[in-house]
């Protein structure tokens, strides 16, 4: 099993270097719609988790509550995974 | 003919009726007009007839108000996508011979016209030449490996595409449109074509199904034009709300996969339209006819276009060409005039199809190595010479990988020249030349690459499964 703390780390990574300017700084609480996340970035984002975690997150559960910071976001794929182990 | 005459005529028509919606601002017919004009007597005292104007500006107002003004004064637009990055502006400035550029944020030199327009004055090393063209609009359509770089159309070019697309489209002043794709990629057989017709255009994002399918049905919305993962977003969101207003869905900018057609039908009872647009020809076909029986076709080609399958095999496959009017004038970058390039009046698309005995269009597989990633081109010469110039990079080979729910994804195989080489730092290396979705999604190191017995060359494989 992957610590959430982990996925969130590797996601933070991710979205700093590939997905926002490198004028924004993208913590655990930014608010990704905010910040200039558009339906490009999500593509990417879930290329990124499929490519790291092999695990494509079904298009329900793109909400408002998973993309609301990167922390709600680690949340979810990390509720998949495990939810995928059991 | 200038194309302004068309949101000129249409604002004599409807001067009260909303033209765009972003948000809560709404702007009507005689006010885009009066925007327009104000800002292109701003921009008069710059001479910039028959010169080329960079426009950097995300989905806004302002984004359409600024080419009509630019129209307004006999300027050649040139969209800057927002995702490119300084060495690809001032790369797509150098080959398009930017006279200027205008942004919503201060790049360089900028001078501010207002809190939220900038403007760049460049010198294009030469002069650019028109070729004596009453040229609109360029389209960049590649990096600086391609040999073709850019296409530019007339203001007579687009009007005719414009009408040869709405003869399918159908669009009215009783229409309103939901509008979610990047302007700086539509414009042309899209936004310029409603505002002809009188027509109200929402500015809205297809992020969030929920908001989105909110949006919809608080304007009213009738039109959508988007590509297959916003509608696989939309055929899967979990509320209750409905698309009851909207009479067509176009499903454009790369294949739709029969599951979400079909998936998507069942959620809305409404099908989606597919269609065939490419750049040098405007809008060629629209699955309007049949889009439940036949799911996989982009249709019919309109009523004033024609296809045709080159050298077809016995299944009837071969390479698609089309012909029609509103065909491009001319590539930039080198110039070569639509008369060398089609001397018979066909376009050759790089496009494997079929035709069925119905005349319906299914596209099957392509000639070129170019990658679609969710819509957006990718052309693996440009990434290869990027991840080359890293000095852990030996060589590269940059392919798409099919995808179950995106078609395709960008990935490279790569020699190293540093075996110890940190792959998050080539991606942070392409990052700070590429545009975010050339960069690959997977980099793949490998000892060797597969090269052509005769010519030595990089074999290219398209795609992998």
């Amino acid at each position: 099993m992957i610590p959430t703390q982990e996925i969130e780390n590797q996601l933070q990574k991710f979205l700093q270097r590939e997905v926002f300017a490198p004028e924004v700084a993208v913590t655990p609480e930014t608010d990704l719609v905010a910040a200039g996340f558009d339906s490009m970035s999500l593509v990417r984002t879930l290329v990124f988790i499929e490519t790291t975690y092999g695990l494509w997150i079904p298009e329900s559960e793109i909400t408002g509550d998973a993309l609301r910071n990167l922390r709600a976001l680690a949340t979810t794929v990390s509720r998949l995974l495990n939810a995928r182990v059991k | 003919m200038n194309l302004t005459e068309l949101l000129d005529k249409a604002a004599g028509q409807w001067p009260q009726k909303a033209a765009l919606i972003a948000g809560d601002d709404v702007v009507s017919y005689a006010g885009l007009v009066e925007k327009a004009a104000r800002l292109a007597a701003q921009l008069q005292s710059f001479q910039l007839t028959g010169r080329r104007v960079g426009l950097l500006y995300p989905n806004s107002i302002d984004y359409v108000a600024l080419t009509f003004a630019l129209w307004r004064i006999n300027a050649v637009v040139v969209p800057i996508p927002m995702e490119c990055t300084v060495g690809e502006i001032s790369d797509l400035a150098a080959t398009m011979q930017l006279e200027m550029i205008l942004s919503q944020k201060p790049i360089g030199e900028s001078v501010a016209l207002s809190s939220e327009s900038f403007l760049t004055r460049l010198t294009p090393a030469v002069p650019p030449d028109n070729h004596g063209l009453n040229l609109a609009f360029i389209r960049f359509t590649s990096g600086t490996t391609s040999a073709r770089k850019g296409v530019a159309l007339t203001h007579e070019t687009i009007r005719d595409r414009v009408a040869a697309a709405n003869a399918a489209l159908r669009i009215t002043s009783a229409d309103t449109i939901m509008w979610c794709l990047p302007m700086a990629h539509h414009f042309l057989i899209t936004i310029v074509l409603y505002l002809s017709q009188g027509a109200t255009v929402v500015l809205t994002r297809l992020l969030l199904a929920k908001a989105f399918l909110e949006t919809v049905n608080l304007r009213r919305g009738t039109i959508l034009y988007a590509a297959p993962f916003h509608y696989a977003l939309l055929a899967r969101d979990n509320s209750e709300l409905r698309l009851d207003s909207v009479r067509l869905a176009v499903s454009t900018t790369c294949a739709l996969p029969l599951d979400l057609a079909e998936e998507f039908h069942k959620r809305f009872d409404l099908p989606l339209a597919q269609a065939l647009g490419i750049i040098e020809l405007g809008l060629v076909s629209l699955n309007t006819d049949d889009p439940r029986g036949r799911r996989n076709s982009v249709g019919r080609p309109l009523a004033a276009h024609r296809v045709k399958i080159l050298s077809p095999d016995e299944n009837g496959c071969g390479e698609v060409a089309v012909s029609g009017p509103g065909f491009f004038d001319a590539y930039v970058a080198p110039w070569i005039p639509r008369e060398t390039c089609a001397p018979d009046g066909w376009f050759t698309t790089g496009d494997i199809g079929r035709l069925d005995a119905d005349g319906f269009l299914f596209l099957i597989s392509r000639k070129t190595a170019v990658i679609n990633l969710a819509g957006r081109k990718v052309f693996p010469e440009e990434i290869e010479a990027v991840l080359n110039r890293h000095p852990a990079v030996r060589e590269s080979r940059v392919y798409a990988r099919t995808h179950p729910h995106l078609g395709e994804v960008v990935e490279a195989d790569i020699v190293l020249a540093q075996p110890d080489a940190e792959l998050d730092a080539i991606r942070a290396f392409c990052r700070a030349q590429l545009a975010d979705y050339k960069i690959p999604t997977k980099l793949n190191c490998v000892s060797a690459l597969p090269r052509t017995a005769v010519t030595g060359k990089i074999r290219r494989v398209t795609p992998v499964a």
